[in-house]
């Protein structure tokens, strides 16, 4: 196991320990566990280090627990379309391997190449392709988890349909490391689209509420987008060149169908919309532009304050959003870059500016998002920030069953302590 | 009249008396006449009387009679259309059993947000049937989808037929107003709304199998019927083509909406029963297929799947020509379980879950348990997610007959357990599968979830004895020393 000791912990993001430690084995990472929990010791996990900028308001730790060696294919199966990895492999490293075999995990997240499968999962990241293929929830059928005190706890099994007592796949998912160290995932794949293509239709600002009325009738429709993004006009200049509000319409299936919506789009799309269409490769080539935008706790450049804002909302509230982020970046003096999800109600935001335009953006779009019952939180942020704006926001109902949860499976606050919600 | 009113309650539990106060007269049973019928779920190996069956309308009612029953150390458990298969709704503990069958109501329709609202007693296929009109559909289709709750369905995390592509139950629910055991109600997904932040309770309750609150509303959601389908039924004299047939659609990159399997026992089943299409009787398997999406595209996948069968040998393969030619295929393989009350007196449904690579050799598996107990076991199944449902046939007049039954079904897991498969797939482990849990979680896998249990549950009085084994002695040592180290 690889360990750097006096690691210096001033930068922006924080959550980090004086000493990391990098496991190349389950047992070292049990043994670390075991280790840190007799001696009282705070844990930071980290996977690709993508996500430092996400919660926690404690800025360092004792010690940091990398998994980025702590990867490969552990099993697969390509006729039981599932497969078993460890935590550090990244989402490249896994699609590419399941390329050999034509199928892919059908998740698409933000910076593929730096981002674990394990960091994913904890954060629950998706894509906009989730409206078809569901979130990183949809996916996981089975884990390896250490526990703090260092036991090895399976969840699920490597099978596609369980019903075996709890669901425990949930219990970590999206639990931002707060209650173990997940070690292996299994999930289950899907084959690649025999066919791809992203219909990218843009209109001017004036304009923007046919694009609503189009999204209301696709989904009406027959028809099987995998996406419905909309992107606002500064995030879609930065992709297509183009200043408008760009919706992307993704569709993947057998050529013949692909083509056949393509028909559908053609013939519905608003009068004044601009259609483009991208095929295979150019879809993919947009896709992976459209995955590096949005910036992460591994730039450490200085400059300008860009904070990174998840928003969640009823699906076709996520238009609302869209377009009313777009009226408090020009009341505040921020700049904001966004697209919202029609389909399954997830919006991101990359907002940046000065720091007190960055919280009083924060404060209004949450506002406006409660008054929808939507929420906002940050995923990204300098833990000076932090200071100022709680990432999580202050309301969930349950969190007095979270806060048990978390003591009852890691009393002593072992990992990522108060990493989460309410101080979990 | 007042007075004689009161005579007529006199003697009577108090705990009863009470209980009537919050749902009404007319809304509790309580006679051991009226209660018969309640001692029992779709799994009748085991019964057991309840102290009552109370009927409420609205959260407030199973609310307060949570609370009742939390306050006077009452067992008590939710019920839905009593179909589950594992004993989950049978009162071991002579429980109040809390019946949602009065809410029944859909509460509020989305289309433009894809989103449907609930009330737990609302049946299953009545949800699809109300927004069918406009063209949308509820994607989990349980066989019992006729007459199981939501509530149900979430309680045991149901699955179906279509599931293979769609996903079951958990992958469609947004939003739970759930009853906890100690009365308080707490909301989950608000509004259906994605990704709230905090650990995933939703994603935990959907499958508890009523051990950790009470659904009280469930948001799901509602997709656009495809539009087209094309169903397959190809008949095969092998049952290894068949299952390897299952494998090569699945590898060639095809996702079915539907890949069903029956074999030869299972197949004179269905013929006998309600719903007879007319399979050959001396056929060793069959396997209904469903493609649905995007017409244009249908074609090309239909022939793909014609060609993977021919390779596999199949005697005879025909697509279904026209909708009522595909319902009479679908009601004949829905009602396969029933079905077999046609040819065995009894049936004992199991429900394993293997990686559907493996579906050959453990279904040969399964005929040696078949050959060595003396039984004969109809399989009827799942075959694209590997959702194995061996249906055990025995006659419960023969002494020891249901105990060979029992001890088969046992086998038949173990199996499916041995190449790292799972116990149920969908029917849940209710009091049915309890021990049979070890065969697939160590004891401190168990613990692990168990400590949720007490999280949510502290007082184990909702739906005791079920889903867990029983404690064995290294798990009570463990408990002792963690209590001696609390004293400490
Ligand atoms: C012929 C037949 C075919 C079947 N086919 C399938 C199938 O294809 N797929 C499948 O998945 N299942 C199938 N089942 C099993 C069964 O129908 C499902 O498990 C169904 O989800 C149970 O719903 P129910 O309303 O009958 O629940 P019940 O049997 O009444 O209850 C089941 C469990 O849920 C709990 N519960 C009920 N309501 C609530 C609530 N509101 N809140 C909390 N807990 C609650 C109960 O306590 C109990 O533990 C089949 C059963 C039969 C008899």
């Amino acid at each position: 196991m690889e360990t750097k000791h006096n690691v210096s912990i001033e930068d922006r993001f924080g959550n980090r320990g004086t000493e990391v430690y990098k496991p190349v084995t389950e047992k070292e990472i049990s043994d670390f566990l075991k280790k840190a929990n007799e001696e009282g010791k705070s844990v930071s996990i980290e996977g690709g280090g993508t996500k430092r900028g996400y919660g926690g308001q404690g800025e360092a730790y004792d010690w940091t627990l990398s998994l980025a060696d702590w990867k490969g294919v552990v099993e697969h199966q390509a006729g039981d379309m599932t497969v078993t990895v460890r935590a550090g492999t990244t989402i490249a490293e896994l699609q590419t391997f399941l390329e050999d075999y034509d199928q892919k995990v059908s998740i698409d997240p933000c910076w593929p190449d730096d981002s674990t499968i394990g960091g994913v999962i904890s954060a629950n990241e998706s894509g906009p392709k989730r409206m078809n293929y569901g979130s990183a929830r949809d996916l996981v059928i089975g884990l390896r988890v250490v526990y703090p005190d260092g036991e090895v706890i399976r969840t699920g099994a490597k099978v596609v349909k369980n019903v075996a007592g709890y669901d425990m796949n949930k219990l970590f998912i999206g639990a931002m490391g707060t209650l173990g160290v997940i070690s292996e995932i299994t999930m289950k794949l899907r084959p690649k689209p025999k066919y791809e293509s992203l219909v990218l239709l843009s209109v001017e600002e004036e304009e923007v509420d046919t694009l609503r009325s189009l999204a209301v009738s696709i989904q009406d429709a027959m028809i099987e987008p995998v996406c419905l993004e909309l992107m606002n006009p500064q995030l879609s200049k930065y992709l297509t060149g183009r200043e408008a509000y760009t919706l992307l319409v993704g569709f993947e299936d057998v050529e013949k169908a692909v083509k056949d919506q393509e028909g559908w789009m053609e013939y519905h799309k608003p009068a004044s919309a601009q259609m483009d269409v991208k095929q295979e490769e150019d879809a993919r080539e947009f896709w992976k532009a459209f995955s590096k935008r949005a910036p992460n706790a591994l730039d450490q450049s200085d400059g300008e304050t860009k904070v990174v804002l998840k928003t969640g909302s009823k699906p076709m509230e996520a238009f609302s959003i869209i377009k009313e982020a777009e009226k408090i970046q020009h009341e505040v003096s921020v700049q904001v870059e966004s697209h919202g999800g029609l389909g399954h109600g997830i919006s991101q935001l990359v907002v940046s500016g000065s720091e007190e335009g960055i919280v009083s953006f924060v404060d209004q779009l949450r506002k406006y998002a409660a008054k929808q019952k939507g929420y906002v939180i940050l995923k990204h942020l300098p833990t000076e920030l932090r200071k100022s704006i709680d990432p999580w926001g202050n309301y969930t109902s349950g969190l007095f069953l979270m806060e048990k949860i978390k003591k009852a499976v890691d009393p002593d606050h072992t990992l990522n302590h108060q990493r989460f919600i309410g101080g979990i | 009249m007042l007075k004689r009113k009161k005579n007529k309650r006199e003697g009577m539990d108090p705990h009863i008396r009470s209980l009537m106060k919050i749902v009404g007269e007319k809304e509790i049973l309580y006679k051991p006449e009226d209660l018969l019928s309640y001692d029992c779920d779709g799994f009748t190996v085991h019964k057991a009387m309840p102290k009552a069956v109370v009927f409420p309308e609205n959260t407030e009612e199973v609310s307060a009679i949570v609370r009742y029953c939390h306050m006077n150390n009452l067992p008590f458990l939710a019920r839905g259309a009593g179909t589950g298969l594992s004993g989950g709704a049978i009162p071991l503990n002579n429980e109040v059993i809390i019946s949602m069958v009065k809410m029944k109501k859909m509460l509020h329709v989305d289309l433009e947000n894809r989103q449907a609202v609930v009330q737990p007693g609302f049946v299953n296929l009545k949800l699809t049937h109300s927004i069918s009109d406009k063209g949308y559909y509820y994607a989990p289709d349980p066989s019992s989808q006729y007459v199981c709750t939501i509530g149900g369905n979430v309680a045991e995390n149901a699955g179906g037929a279509h599931c293979l592509k769609y996903g079951v139950t958990t992958n469609h629910i947004l939003g739970l107003e759930v009853v906890l055991p100690d009365g308080e109600v707490i909301e989950l997904g608000e509004a259906g709304v994605p990704d709230r932040p905090g650990y995933d309770l939703m994603g935990l309750l959907t499958g508890s199998e009523g051990t950790l609150g009470i659904v009280t509303t469930i948001t799901v959601r509602i997709l656009k019927s495809p539009q087209g389908k094309q169903t397959v039924l190809a008949y095969f004299d092998q049952v290894e083509d068949g299952s390897r047939a299952v494998s090569d659609i699945i590898s060639a990159g095809i996702v079915p909406a539907a890949l069903e399997m029956m074999d030869k026992t299972a197949i004179e089943g269905v013929e006998a029963g309600t719903y007879p299409v007319g399979h050959p009787p001396d056929i060793e398997a069959l396997l209904l297929i469903e493609v649905d999406g995007i017409l244009a595209g249908l074609e090309e996948q239909v022939e793909h799947i014609l060609e993977v069968c021919r390779k596999r040998n199949v005697r005879e393969v025909k697509v279904a020509s026209s909708e009522e030619e595909r319902g009479r295929w679908w009601a004949n393989r829905k009602t396969g379980f029933g079905a077999m009350g046609a040819i065995s007196p009894d049936y004992l449904v199991q429900d394993g879950v293997i990686p559907r690579s493996r579906l050959p050799e453990v279904l040969q598996n399964i005929y040696d348990i078949s050959r060595t107990s003396g039984l004969r076991i109809a399989n009827i199944f799942h075959a694209g997610d590997g959702n194995l449902h061996p249906l055990i046939l025995f006659d419960s007049r023969v002494p020891g007959e249901t105990e060979k039954a029992l001890k088969a079904g046992t086998e038949c897991l173990k199996a499916c357990a041995d190449v790292g498969g799972s116990i149920t797939g969908e029917h849940g482990v209710g009091i049915e599968k309890k021990e049979e849990m070890r065969f697939i979680f160590t004891e401190e896998e168990l613990e692990a979830q168990m400590r949720i249990r007490e999280v949510f549950n502290p007082y184990d009085l909702l739906n005791k004895g079920k889903l867990f084994p029983t404690p064995s002695r290294c798990m009570d040592v463990k408990k002792i020393v963690k209590e001696t180290v609390a004293v400490k």
